[in-house]
């Protein structure tokens, strides 16, 4: 636990996450070359600078940019500790759209209905209840994992779309609906600016963006200073020791799972109540940050501290993308940025685990000559080195590398379908 | 009033589509990977395939039924090169199935978007819709089957259900299958009898990809006039079909049907006679589809037919 | 007499480490060849070797008097060596004689031809006497009938050259006595077989020679009959091995374990079913459940922990009836289980050693408050067990528990049980697994605790352990307690009736 201290602000652990970002960079800027060479160099220039673009625009100042920027991050980092807070009890919450959309809807909802409430506090109110939403949403997915450990990932699938079925109907049916712009209607009240809005002028930015880091910062407090993180991501590295140790592994699960529905409840709720006129559009498909969370989540190796400083850099692309599409390019190219980060990094998590794991095999073999020794030290001292790595298997135990294998398949997600 | 027949239809154009796609999800799937890119493949293989489509209609090369087969030909090798992604990731580099699926539902749309804007200024691909056979000689004269199976019909159908029964003989009655299966279950006893789990694993990811590759262009020709790299969650819901039908070929053929039948009632009950008079709010067929899945999950949960071994990588060296 | 198989100097180096060294192994034609080592000892990798899983560094091997390479396991078959694994390796959910085909399939036109060979697996079984249904499902058929699978596997390919992994660690005495004399008829047809154990006992009943590796060297090959138990025994461990204690009379106290008329009766879930096991455990004796795997014991420990739930009957622990308590409630109130599967409930690999120290503590005022922890007190715990049990890690208590040695990580599990509150330490196979310099290190630890008045109930399959370190036997068959022996009167002969299930008594408790 103290040795987590010294490791926190090691780089190493970030090195695939920056291996990562790099290739996912370079691919960006491969295709802008491919797509308009003509324009690739003021494209990449902007996609590069992101939110900085104001150094070379004098009408534009780059604090505005960077307000923008720290707006795009709010959702980014709300969902990105969603799913991130779920993996670390190894939960997969790909629902965290669904749950996203929940919370947005119950979010407007609250926010035009209890009128009677003044306005400036009644975003608190719809905050919170989106949180609600968001919360009872993912716990469904977690109560099915606890009791009958029904793979969550396919429940968060199918509760994302039952979600996203569900909030377009009620949108109308709850009179939210505006015919004209096919969306919901524009809502009166908004989280405070808290001074942001003087310090990044004429930009989207939301006091939403300090309470998400407090949250961020509140999980992070959570998951490794208290016995209910221990216990979360116990449960998280080996269900069946924590059981056996007594620790409540379900009410871990669903714990779990519910607090991470309710960060991405709150994304939704904190996008809608940011009084910069985002509405719901009422198209059949899927709000993309639930997906975006889970490459942010894994860009911060699932450490809410690591999760702020991935989010803003996903924000920061995203500012980058906005900025291109003035010169002609799709700003979907970020989010092919984004597919690539994810895919490498899930590679590239993989790749270091295993490289441990090697070493440590390698080492197990070395232990097989000299098991009397390690335990009396009747030859020679142990070598530290060895036999810190050392991993001495019984027989019973063939298949101990492959043990190790889902080990750390286990860290991100336990049990097959069903 | 409605036929029978036109209903019928309606649902096999979104049956069919289902099924080759979950179909696909179950060769990965019994070969031990988890595929939850399904929808993304479906992307790029429709994707492809219509722009093959589109781009030989605008310049009159190719029409008729060989340009839908070469179309479908494309969309098929498209899905088998996206999936290598996927078992190049799960397979080779021990990576988690479940992110690296996502990975690659992300990649797709934004990428088929992209193209699509760079080459043809918009991201709507638009597709005659052509193909549609209105009477097959002969066989639409057969009573009953006629009017249900070979009126208003697309060959995309008759590929669908011929797909339906070679998944079932090469799972039940092949060498392949009896290896792959064993691949999905205990990778253990595969490479202990001299099997490659690895090519059975690359067998079953690629398959899954040339099948929902194709499986994105059956399910775009029959109901669009144009494409928005978009297959409405199709690979999702194929994903449920697929559990609904416990990884086998007749029970995905029977939930597609039946998943089918609640999608065209959630799009035309108000005209269907009889369901008309139930009352039932169509959002209620939109999500019944995936809260019957969940609710099926929560029942079978205690004697999953999920393979064994799924999502778990096989590493040969170790035993 | 002509050796099928040499394996001649072989030495096989992993970085820093030499696993086999100089390891020299002959099979003649027709014998049953025992290897014999430690756990650790370089078994596994000298027949990895053969298997055609390693490439060894040095060394040859010859089938039949011609040097050969053996790249895979493909190349083993090719020259006759099969191998019955100690995992078997066959699918669940396939019919016997799909696991026997599979990877050497008949096809017809494309499609699976199966008829010959059911025909061939009927003769197999028939010949061998092996009585097995090729359409059975092998998740239906029992552990013994599926070695038999694994056996017919062997030979429907021809094999001449046979490995058996370990192969009586899963079986009952009966079906024991039945391999043995598969084997023996085996090698009447001239089939040659290695049979790895380190059960000396089976090797003087079967095997001709016996070759015995110590930490990676080649010891020495004996005959058989010209070699006691205790030579091969001083041979595999290299010193004299007297794992016998002299107990004393137990002191004994109160009652604290009370298990009344326990009973599961449901099926599935791969569950033993009990039925009414009663018994007491007091203060100051170890009690020992014997009997061979899989009749019950576990579930029956699983019950008085907690782990599992699904049973009829009553548990008093220290007066407390706990029959519907939860886990956290019955380790709170006495009871301390050293697991049988320590990576699966012993220990979370991937915490430091430091946090699997607190597993079922760290909620305790004395390591948090309000809910957050208190490292400096948990480090300064750590620590103090960590030197108070001798246990060995890299980076001390911030060591993961991954990395650590197996002794060590079990030394770990018994710090922990023993020295948290507790007065019930329930031990289930607390030595499987480890060499034994550790074995004798966990039995005095146990002995200790013994002394000092705790109570112990350990469960146990080692016949040696069963009779060495207990002050009273339950035996345990097909889910009942089928005797009640004290060891000091009791040989291994008359164990054995009990755990095969030849002899029971009703067992009860006197009020």
């Amino acid at each position: 636990m103290n040795n987590l201290k010294r490791k926190r602000f090691s780089l190493t652990p970030a090195l695939p996450s920056l291996i990562s970002i790099l290739i996912g960079l370079l691919a960006g800027i491969i295709v802008i070359v491919i797509a308009d060479s003509s324009k690739a160099l003021l494209a990449v220039r902007n996609l590069l600078l992101g939110p900085l673009y104001g150094i070379y625009n004098p009408n534009q100042s780059s604090l505005t940019g960077i307000g923008n920027m720290l707006f795009f991050m709010i959702p980014l980092l709300m969902t990105g500790l969603s799913v991130g807070f779920a993996f670390k009890t190894g939960l997969f919450n790909i629902g965290a759209s669904g749950q996203f959309m929940a919370g947005s809807y119950v979010a407007i909802l609250l926010a035009r209905k209890l009128t009677g409430i003044p306005n400036s506090w009644r975003w608190l109110v719809a905050l919170a209840g989106a949180a609600l939403a968001g919360m009872l949403l993912a716990s469904i997915a977690g109560i099915l994992k606890a009791f009958r450990n029904v793979n969550e990932v396919i429940t968060s699938i199918m509760l994302n779309y039952t979600s996203m079925y569900l909030v377009n109907h009620l949108i109308r049916a709850t009179g939210l609906y505006d015919p004209l712009k096919n969306r919901t209607l524009p809502v009166q009240t908004e989280i405070p600016k808290f001074g942001l809005d003087k310090l990044f002028p004429k930009s989207f930015v939301s006091g939403g963006i300090l309470i998400a880091i407090v949250i961020a910062i509140i999980c992070y407090v959570l998951l490794y200073k208290t016995t209910f993180g221990f216990e979360l991501r116990a449960v998280g590295l080996n269900r069946h020791a924590s059981r056996y140790a007594g620790i409540n592994e379900k009410r871990s699960i669903i714990m779990s799972m519910a607090l991470a529905g309710l960060f991405a409840g709150m994304a939704g709720g904190m996008i809608h109540l940011a009084g910069v006129g985002r509405a719901i559009q009422v198209r059949d498909v899927l709000p993309p940050e639930g997906f975006d969370g889970i490459a942010v989540a894994l860009l911060g190796l699932n450490h809410p501290l690591g999760i702020i400083f991935a989010s803003l850099f996903m924000a920061y692309l995203k500012v980058g993308g906005q900025t291109i599409q003035t010169l002609g390019f799709a700003p979907e190219i970020i989010n092919m940025m984004i597919g690539i980060i994810l895919y490498v990094s899930a590679m590239a998590v993989l790749i270091r685990k295993l490289l441990s794991i090697r070493a440590k095999k390698q080492s197990e073999t070395k232990a097989l000559g000299n098991s009397d020794g390690e335990l009396y030290a009747v030859h020679d001292p142990p070598d530290p080195g060895a036999t810190a790595a050392a991993e001495k298997l019984p027989p019973e135990s063939e298949d101990s590398t492959n043990m190790a294998i889902s080990a750390v398949q286990e860290e991100i997600e336990e049990d097959k379908h069903g | 009033m409605v036929r029978i027949a036109d209903v019928f239809q309606s649902v096999l154009t979104y049956a069919i589509p289902l099924m080759v796609v979950a179909l696909a999800g179950m060769f990965s799937e019994r070969s031990g990977v988890i595929n939850i890119s399904l929808e993304g493949t479906m992307i790029m293989g429709a994707f492809t395939g219509i722009l093959f489509i589109h781009t030989m209609q605008r310049t009159d090369l190719m029409s008729g039924h060989l340009l839908l087969l070469t179309g479908l030909l494309i969309s098929m090798v498209t899905g088998i090169l996206y999936s290598s992604l996927h078992a190049i990731a799960a397979i080779n580099m021990f990576a988690d199935q479940t992110i690296s699926g996502t990975a690659l539902n992300i990649f797709a749309p934004a990428f088929a978007v992209f193209v699509a804007r760079s080459i043809i200024g918009v991201q709507q691909i638009p597709l005659g819709n052509v193909f549609r056979i209105a009477k097959v000689p002969v066989l639409a004269e057969i009573p009953i089957l006629g009017p249900l199976f070979f009126e208003n019909a697309y060959l995309t159908t008759y590929i669908g259900i011929a797909i339906l029964i070679i998944s079932q003989i090469v799972l039940s009655k092949t060498r392949f299958g009896l290896r792959l299966k064993s691949a999905g279950e205990y990778p253990q006893a595969t490479d202990a009898a001299g099997v490659s789990v690895v090519k059975m694993r690359y067998a079953g990811v690629l398959i899954s990809g040339a099948l929902a590759g194709l499986g994105g262009l059956i399910y775009v020709v029959p109901i669009s006039t144009e494409f928005s790299p978009d297959v409405a969650g199709y690979g999702f819901l194929a994903i449920a079909v697929m559990i609904f039908g416990q990884w086998k070929p007749l029970y995905i053929a029977a939930a597609a049907f039946f998943f089918g039948a609640l999608k065209t009632i959630s799009f035309s009950y108000s005209s269907l006679p009889v369901i008309k008079d139930w009352n039932i709010p169509g959002i209620v067929y939109k999500v019944l589809p995936y809260v019957i899945t969940i609710i099926v999950l929560f029942l079978t949960s205690k004697k999953s037919a999920a393979p064994a071994a799924l999502g778990e990588p096989f590493d040969k060296g170790k035993r | 007499m002509e050796n099928v198989i040499e394996m001649l100097h072989i030495t096989k180096r992993f970085p820093g480490v030499i696993a086999n060294d100089d390891v020299t192994l002959e099979l003649r034609k027709g014998e049953i060849h025992a290897l014999l080592g430690e756990n650790g000892a370089g078994k596994s990798t000298l027949m990895s070797v053969l298997f055609g899983l390693y490439e060894p560094e040095e060394g040859q091997i010859l089938v039949n008097g011609a040097e050969v390479k053996i790249k895979n396991p493909n190349d083993a078959n090719k020259y006759g060596i099969g191998m019955v694994h100690q995992h078997f390796k066959l699918v669940n959910n396939f019919t016997v004689l799909q696991n026997v085909v599979l990877g050497v399939e008949t096809t017809k036109r494309g499609l699976l031809s199966l008829e010959e060979a059911r025909n061939k697996v009927i003769e197999l079984s028939e010949r061998y006497k092996f009585n097995i249904d090729p359409d059975a499902l092998i998740a239906n058929i029992s552990v013994g009938m599926q070695q038999r699978v694994e056996i017919i596997k062997m030979l429907y390919r021809d094999n001449e050259i046979l490995i058996f992994d370990e192969p009586t660690a899963v079986l009952t005495p009966q079906e024991i006595e039945e391999l043995m004399a598969i084997m023996r008829q085996l090698i009447a047809e001239g089939k040659s077989i290695i049979f790895i154990t380190h059960k000396l006992k089976e090797i003087k009943m079967v095997a001709d020679r016996c070759t015995i590796l110590r930490k990676g060297k080649h010891v020495a090959t004996v005959d058989v009959a010209d070699t006691s138990v205790e030579e091969m025994s001083e041979l595999m461990v290299g010193r004299k091995v007297d794992l016998t204690f002299d107990l004393g009379k137990p002191k004994l106290g109160k009652t604290v374990l009370k298990v009344r008329n326990l009973t599961i009766r449901k099926e599935g879930h791969g569950h033993q079913t009990l039925d009414d096991i009663n018994f007491d455990l007091r203060e100051g004796e170890v009690l020992c459940i014997g009997g061979i795997e899989g009749n019950g014991q576990s579930e029956l420990v699983y019950a008085i922990t907690g782990l599992l739930r699904d049973y009829q009957g009553q548990i008093i622990l220290n007066d407390k009836d706990i029959t519907n308590s939860n886990i956290r409630f019955r380790n709170i109130n006495g009871i301390a289980h050293i697991p049988e599967d320590r990576h699966k409930y012993g220990l979370v690999l991937d915490y430091t050693l430091e946090q699997n120290l607190i597993m079922q503590s760290y909620f305790e005022p004395e390591f948090q408050r309000r809910g957050l922890i208190k490292f400096a007190q948990i480090a300064d715990y750590a620590d103090r067990l960590i030197e108070q049990y001798d246990i060995r890690s890299g980076q001390g208590r911030n060591t993961l528990a991954r990395s650590m040695s197996g002794g060590n990580q079990q030394k770990a599990i018994v710090a922990r049980e023993m020295e948290r509150r507790h007065n019930v330490l329930i031990a289930v196979q607390p030595t499987r697994g480890l060499d034994v310099g550790a074995i004798e290190y966990i039995h005095q630890q146990i002995l200790k605790h013994r002394a000092e008045g705790f109570a112990v109930l350990l469960v146990s399959l080692e016949l040696s352990e069963v009779l060495g370190i207990s002050d009273r036997i339950l035996v345990m068959y097909n889910g009942r307690l089928v005797g009640d022996l004290d060891p000091q009167n009791t040989t291994e002969q008359e164990l054995g009736l009990y755990m095969s299930g030849a002899k029971t008594e009703k067992v009860t408790v006197h009020e």
